[in-house]
């Protein structure tokens, strides 16, 4: 530590060399306490740990995509008034989704089990949704009244196009009662 | 013309230099140490002692299964290869190649028969294995290590069978896959739909169920995740875990039963690989004359929008789809089979029996052996209802029944304490009200010191049961098959979970005792759900809605 740069710069600015090499002829300078051998094993093991701990992270975060390419979550469902009273499954086979009209207007059911995720089916007789996969039933308002279904089925927000048309967007759900009763997840129409 | 020699011709053959480079030793003589040599000296045999005692050989001990595990372990790797050189993992392609697999493929139906049914004959092998080792109480000392790698090849098993259920992309592929990935979804903390899950912010695209996707519903990205899971990921893992296991077999000893006097041990060339290759060639057999005889069945291609009616899991996973009716998904898919593997792994610590180590041994284990099948039999029973007994709809049909024939709307369920329960406070009441009974069921059978007379308690138990069921139907609040239900679940509970720990454990020191009582208390819940649910109607005993937690 106590040489001097073999190769200055030639044009440097002035410094102070003279110091370094003026002290090291005098006496070598006392060695600085070295780390112990036990200490040294713990900072390797730990920057040992810290890197495996770091790259566990890192694998973990490497399975969380940050693009998906998923289909857009908002459709265009088409006239109002081609709709009649009750629930339409016209939209079920592409877009999941069940369109009620009632007699003030209209909304929108997402039609995915809040248990696990199946599209149960509608039953017009019996007046109810039934799922296919561990039999909850849910009631026109999407209410649980059977089965392991933990909360009421979601509405999406729906809204009539000027144009007359309905869009529906199912990123955006209600499922509480007072809320789900009310725009944007309830669009008026006054029936014809 | 010249006689053909075969004994000549053997010889040359085997003492060509291409013979003696490929196969190690010199001239066989057959000698005990041309029998240990060939053991020691084959890279492949090398896993095995040189010689074993006379009870590894019998079938009517091992019942062969664990070998044959490993045997449809192989198939399906060589199967699993075969098929990957036409199946493309993409939604748009995956569908079709299996179906050209099936019409197109010169043996590409037979191929895909034999793996399909491997995978299933697989899953029973392992079960069946893990319950003769139980039985003849193969995982006591030393061999406790032993015995939890088994649970997690049992499993992983289970895992593989699930991931590649995906890859046939139809309608019965897609809709498992749903169901059971959103149970991941319920993970209490972790998932977006568990308990306390969104109070840590867990949302639909950042919680465990989004890393398993890949997304947020079952897309492109699962299906290529389940791909590489299936084919690499897994299977690499089984495969290290089964060199432990071996390893482990042979380091341990096999099955230390009493000693017969003057047992002499065999060589395991020939006796033993012998009946390896036996019991090899014989699943080989079964497996090709299932392929050819029965088509393993692929459905619509899937529509993520539109389920089956009904859908159902692969039979295996049967049982835990008929749990989701009675439990919460954050308790039939996380904690149950949380609790079933690390119960399964702790059992070689909790049971300090030393009797009945490598033979079966009914009289001298009566308590580990009765709960043990118990458990396994209510797998099979919740199997047996999921497939059998449940139609369109999911609702209840007898066998006698036609699933053409409507069926009623269900009875509307109601809850003990909740919100819109019986009893309003589930905090305050609810939560100490079951606390109490769960402590004092825990905690009595150890406390009674002296041992109950069985009989007696049991018929007193039933008499109060069948009172309050007698009492119930007076009042016309309950009908006899309600009554029924009800005293067959409470009596089977109580025998299982309270005359039983109180006769054989109350004398385990407390940690183990209180282990047990947990994984035995968990069991009967089961048949206590089941009976509140389909006697009573009951959805839950307790729930609080703001932070999802349901029982
Ligand atoms: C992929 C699945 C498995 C394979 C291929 C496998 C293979 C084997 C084989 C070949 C044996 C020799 C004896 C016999 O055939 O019974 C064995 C023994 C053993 N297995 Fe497994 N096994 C598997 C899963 C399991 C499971 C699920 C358990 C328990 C939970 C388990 C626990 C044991 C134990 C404790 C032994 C030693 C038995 C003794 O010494 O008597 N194994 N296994
Ligand atoms: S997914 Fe609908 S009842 Fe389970």
């Amino acid at each position: 530590m106590s040489e001097t740069n073999p190769n200055p710069a030639p044009d440097s600015t002035p410094k102070a060399p003279a110091a370094p090499v003026a002290a090291a002829p005098a006496k070598p300078a006392a060695p600085a306490k070295p780390i112990s051998r036990g200490d040294f094993l713990w900072a390797g093991w730990s920057m040992l740990a810290a890197f495996f701990a770091a790259s566990a992270a890192a694998g973990a975060r490497f399975m969380f995509p940050n693009v998906i390419y998923e289909p857009s979550q908002k459709f265009n469902a088409g006239q109002a008034s081609g709709y009649d009273l009750g629930v339409s499954t016209k939209w079920l086979n592409e877009q999941r989704v069940w369109i009620v009209r009632t007699p003030s207007g209209f909304y929108a059911m997402w039609a995915r089990c809040t248990h696990l995720g199946c599209t149960p089916n509608w039953w017009g007789d019996q007046n109810r949704f039934k799922c296919p996969c561990h039999g909850s039933n849910y009631t026109l308002d999407g209410d649980v009244i059977a089965g392991p279904a933990p909360m009421p089925l979601w509405r999406t927000k729906v809204e009539l196009a000027p144009t007359g048309d309905l869009i529906v967007d199912k990123a955006v759900l209600e499922n509480k009662p007072g809320k789900r009763e009310h725009a944007p997840y309830f669009a008026n129409y006054a029936s014809a | 013309m010249p006689t053909l020699d075969i004994e000549k011709i053997k010889k040359e053959v085997v003492d060509s230099q291409l013979w003696r480079s490929v196969f190690r030793g010199g001239v066989w003589k057959d000698t005990p140490r041309d029998r240990a040599g060939h053991i020691i000296g084959n890279v492949w045999l090398h896993l095995h002692p040189v010689k074993v005692r006379p009870r590894a050989l019998e079938w009517l001990y091992t019942w062969g299964m664990g070998g044959i595990s490993f045997a449809l372990y192989l198939i399906l790797t060589l199967t699993g290869v075969a098929l990957m050189f036409y199946y493309r993992p993409t939604i748009g392609l995956a569908y079709r190649d299996i179906k050209d697999l099936e019409f197109a493929v010169t043996l590409g139906m037979f191929l895909r028969n034999a793996h399909r049914w491997a995978a299933q004959a697989m899953v029973v092998a392992v079960i069946a294995h893990m319950v003769r080792v139980f039985l003849t109480g193969a995982y006591k000392k030393p061999r406790e290590f032993n015995w939890g790698i088994g649970v997690l090849l049992l499993t992983l098993t289970l895992f593989l069978s699930f991931t590649g259920y995906l890859l046939p992309w139809d309608q019965l592929a897609i809709w498992a896959v749903t169901v059971g990935t959103n149970m991941a979804g319920a993970t209490p903390v972790l998932g977006n739909e568990g308990p306390l899950g969104s109070l840590v912010g867990m949302r639909i695209n950042n919680d465990v169920r989004f890393t398993l996707l890949g997304g947020t519903m079952v897309g492109e990205n699962t299906l290529l995740r389940f791909y590489v899971m299936h084919c690499v990921a897994v299977p690499l893992v089984v495969g290290i875990l089964l060199i432990l296991h071996f390893w482990r077999i042979r380091k341990d000893s096999f099955s230390a039963a009493p000693y017969v006097a003057n047992e002499e041990k065999v060589d395991v060339w020939p006796h033993l690989v012998k009946r390896e290759y036996i019991a090899a060639a014989a699943t080989v057999l079964f497996i090709m004359v299932w392929s050819i005889l029965q088509n393993a069945p692929l459905e619509a291609i899937a529509n993520p929008n539109v389920t089956t009616n009904p859908s159902k899991a692969p039979w295996y996973f049967v049982g835990l789809q008929e749990l989701l009716v009675y439990f919460d998904p954050w308790i039939a898919g996380v904690v149950m089979p949380g609790l079933i593997i690390v119960g399964l792994i702790a059992i070689p610590y909790i049971d300090t029996n030393p009797k009945g180590v490598g033979y079966y041994a009914w009289k001298e284990r009566p308590f580990a052996n009765t709960l043990f099948m118990l458990g396994v039999f209510m797998w099979f029973a919740l199997i047996y209802i999921g497939y059998a007994l449940r139609g369109p709809n999911y609702a209840w049909y007898w066998p006698w029944e036609d699933w053409l024939m409507p069926k009623a709307a269900p009875p509307p369920t109601w809850s003990v304490f909740g919100p819109h329960g019986v009893a309003a406070y589930s905090m305050l009441l609810g939560i100490p009200l079951m606390g109490a009974v769960a402590a004092a069921w825990m905690l009595l059978p150890k406390l009674i010191q002296k041992e109950l007379d069985g009989k007696k308690t049991m018929g007193a138990f039933l008499g109060a049961v069948a009172l309050v069921a007698a009492v119930g139907m007076a009042l016309g609040k309950m009908g006899p098959i309600e009554g029924a239900f009800l005293l067959f679940f409470t009596g089977a509970s109580f025998y299982y979970g309270f005359v039983l720990p109180q006769r054989h454990i109350r004398a385990l020191d407390w940690p183990r005792y209180l282990v047990t009582m947990v994984l035995v208390i968990s069991t009967m819940s089961v048949l206590l759900k089941m009976c509140a649910r389909l006697a009573f109607n009951i959805k839950y005993v307790l729930t609080i809605p703001s932070i999802s937690m349901n029982f």
